[in-house]
């Protein structure tokens, strides 16, 4: 089967427009994972708004080795963790472009993860491209640029669902990431000259357009590509987040489980 | 103890130790690695538990591959390995 072939063989549902706190944002990706999981809702795609700043972590980090709790508290940044393996990112409002896609496994059967990730942004890639960006898929999880990386990608199959999302640098302040996010030394020593090897090329720099304008382009890319209906999240699954909030996106036993 | 290692072209992986009587203990294995499901990070780590603390690298992968392949069901490591965490745990322990 072809790639686009595997993506129209569902009725995509478009969330998007309605702001969320950071630990929120946690709690809607797992219930909106269960939900395609138990054939509830459509395969999904969602943008993220975001209300206040964060620093979302992955799933197997060392909260402390990661994160500057007190310089991160000194910023207003709140502290979650996703259920997602991979790296620590700041994301702040109107700065980043975040989606997540809710899918039935059998989207990317046969496939290594690692073929998934580049087959699950695969369209965002070609819309970058589109935009006039020299941008690539780079194994396992980044969409990165002539310019330097762009964003990054995270998996979970959990509950008889994918959940794939990812968050691209629209206007982050580099200087302020090294502030709050400690960056591994032996991470250093593999990428070598690190102000080279990791620049972060936001898209405002690399389009100068609006990141509205950048956002509504990857929907319209999304639905050409593979149909997209405009959907909304329903009160039942607001509600189901915000209770998970409370039991466990919210809660330090959480954000430290691997303190 | 703390030691490190990165995957050429994959994650980091981190690990916390001590060493008691020659064994290794309170085992801790974070990073920024991916692994479903995630359950089977207490695997990895308690694997490494009680583990001499003179055991080379591979039979510290060993010990964490036998103890992933008892998991029951199927366990998916991205961008690091068993090798990596005893990598990782070797470095801590010289």
């Amino acid at each position: 089967m072809s790639e686009l072939a595997r993506w129209r063989k569902y009725r995509w549902q478009l969330i998007s427009g309605e702001a969320f706190d950071p630990a929120m944002q946690m709690a809607l990706d797992e219930v909106l994972t269960y939900r395609v999981g138990r054939g509830e809702r459509p395969p999904t795609v969602r943008f993220w708004e975001w209300t206040a700043p964060a620093v979302v972590i992955g799933r197997f980090q060392s909260l402390r080795n990661e994160v500057d709790l007190e310089e991160a508290n000194r910023h207003g940044i709140t502290v979650v963790r996703r259920i997602t393996g991979g790296g620590a990112m700041l994301t702040e409002p109107g700065r980043v472009i975040t989606y997540s896609i809710y899918a039935p496994p059998e989207l990317v059967a046969g496939m290594s993860f690692q073929e998934s990730y580049a087959f699950l942004d695969a369209w965002v890639v070609e819309a970058l491209r589109a935009l006039g960006i020299d941008a690539w898929y780079q194994p396992i999880n980044d969409i990165t640029s002539a310019n330097g990386k762009i964003g990054g990608a995270a998996q979970a199959r959990r509950h008889g669902a994918v959940l794939h999302h990812t968050t691209m640098a629209y206007d982050i302040d580099p200087e302020k990431v090294p502030r709050v996010i400690r960056i591994g030394r032996e991470k250093l020593s593999d990428k070598g000259v690190r102000s080279a090897e990791r620049r972060v090329a936001p898209l405002r720099q690399q389009t100068n357009l609006p990141r509205e304008t950048i956002q509504e382009f990857l929907i319209r890319t999304f639905a050409e590509r593979h149909g997209l209906e405009e959907g909304t999240l329903r009160p039942d699954e607001i509600d189901e987040a915000r209770e998970l909030v409370r039991t466990k996106f919210g809660t330090w036993e959480w954000t430290a489980i691997l303190p | 103890m703390h030691g490190e290692y990165k995957t050429p072209g994959g994650k980091l992986v981190q690990i916390d130790l001590d060493v008691v009587e020659g064994h290794l203990r309170n085992v801790r294995v974070t990073g920024d690695f991916f692994l479903e499901p995630p359950e089977a990070l207490d695997v990895i780590a308690g694997a490494l538990e009680g583990a001499p603390a003179d055991a080379s690298e591979e039979e510290l992968a060993h010990r964490i591959a036998r103890a992933l392949a008892g998991f029951p069901g199927r366990v998916e490591l991205l961008g690091f390995s068993p090798e990596a965490v005893a990598r990782a745990a070797r470095r801590a322990l010289s």
